[in-house]
């Protein structure tokens, strides 16, 4: 269990973009994953995808519920997650990685859930196209065409708040 | 092939993964080349998935797992996880967690042998407060006693040095004889060579005289002011 928590506690971040909210829905998730175990079946793929679809799943249900909620709050007002570095960093790249960490954060609230979800699972999870087909439950042209079109509004947003790349 | 802009939006993750044709490839870079927008994606996109992709994970908050398995399988569960070292040593074995730890071990150690307290010599009644109070007093005198029996030897011996290097007394019969010399009349060569042979034989005796004061402090029964003159003694 301690192996998939980071998968979906970074899953939930990024979609929500806050902390506690990804706190919560990650111990949400292996409630769900808890009660509902016995319906995987290894047909429908890996348990590291059928775990991503449930935790998909829930952050839809949870953005249908806080609608309301997000109208009236700043995400610079929620918690932010801390990165992992890895050891051979200097303090300066370190630095860079979290400003383009927030950044990236602060672009994909911009996107619409649609795309932000396409582009977390393939570009941060690094999920492949056909995992990512299972999980949304969608052809996987229409996976493809949502990961295109997420990724260049993502380019333009990052672009519009200043961003350069180096 | 023709090649368009509805084209390199619909095949760009193709194209920044390698997955075009080579024709389709040769293509979408004869269109950049004329398109100032297609290329500004090509090559803004592809930087943002370089960079996204560089990204390392986010850490999840340190008690999360428990906080999980406390809501999944229970306290039972979970006391089942930390019964094992391992449990602990992922929950202590973190960079903060190490780093703190090592300092407080380190100002301990300090502490203790600031205090006197010996591992070697360690026993359980030194472990007791009373103690270990009573072991930290005495080393605190002993060294400002150290401190002291320190600062008295080197006055004994600058004073000592200071009477040696004293000149003596003239003898009452030639202070009368030897009358003042005309000022500015240079000395006889023969006193000059008395007078240096004088000093340097007062030198020699100091030297000795010192070396000897340091090897006698040595010894643990020296008694420094049997050195001084009775009437500068202590009582």
């Amino acid at each position: 269990m301690r192996r998939h928590t980071r998968r979906v506690y970074n899953l939930c971040y990024r979609f929500t973009g806050n902390a506690a909210s990804a706190e919560d829905l990650s111990q949400e998730v292996f409630l769900r994953v808890y009660r509902t175990i016995g319906s995987y079946e290894p047909n429908y793929g890996s348990f590291a995808t059928w775990l991503t679809s449930v935790t998909r799943n829930l952050l839809v249900d949870h953005y249908r519920r806080t609608r309301c909620d997000r109208l009236t709050d700043s995400i610079d007002d929620a918690p932010q997650a801390a990165e992992v570095h890895s050891a051979d960093r200097t303090p300066h790249q370190k630095a860079e990685a979290m400003e383009l960490s927030a950044q990236v954060q602060a672009g994909l609230a911009k996107l619409s859930p649609e795309l932000r979800e396409a582009v977390i699972l393939r570009d941060l999870q690094g999920m492949e196209y056909a995992e990512i087909r299972k999980v949304l439950q969608v052809p996987e042209g229409t996976v493809k065409s949502r990961i295109n079109r997420g990724r260049i509004e993502l380019a333009r947003i990052l672009q519009e708040m200043g961003v350069r790349a180096d | 092939m023709n090649w368009n802009c509805a084209l390199t939006e619909e095949r760009l993750s193709d194209y920044l993964e390698g997955a075009l044709a080579p024709a389709e490839r040769e293509a979408c870079a004869v269109h950049a080349a004329e398109c100032a927008g297609c290329a500004e994606i090509l090559s803004r996109v592809g930087e943002l998935v370089g960079q996204m992709h560089a990204l390392e994970p986010l850490l999840e908050p340190a008690f999360l797992s428990r906080r999980i398995t406390r809501g999944t399988l229970g306290a039972r569960a979970e006391r089942h996880e930390l019964a094992g070292i391992g449990g602990w040593l992922n929950l202590i074995w973190q960079p903060r967690f190490a780093m703190g730890i090592a300092m407080v071990a380190a100002t301990f150690v300090i502490l203790a042998h600031t205090a006197g307290l010996r591992l070697s010599s360690l026993k359980p009644s030194g472990l007791n407060p009373f103690n270990v109070a009573r072991e930290a007093n005495r080393q605190a005198h002993l060294t400002y006693a150290r401190g002291e029996k320190f600062v008295n030897d080197l006055r004994v011996v600058y004073e000592i040095r200071a009477v040696l290097a004293a000149p003596p007394p003239a003898p009452s019969g030639q202070q009368n004889q030897a009358a003042p010399a005309p000022s500015g009349a240079p000395p006889s060569a023969p006193d000059t060579q008395e007078r240096s042979s004088r000093e340097l034989q007062r030198d020699a005796i100091t030297r000795k005289a010192t070396n000897n004061l340091h090897w006698a402090m040595l010894d643990p029964a020296f008694d420094k002011f049997a050195l001084l003159p009775a009437n500068r003694r202590p009582l």
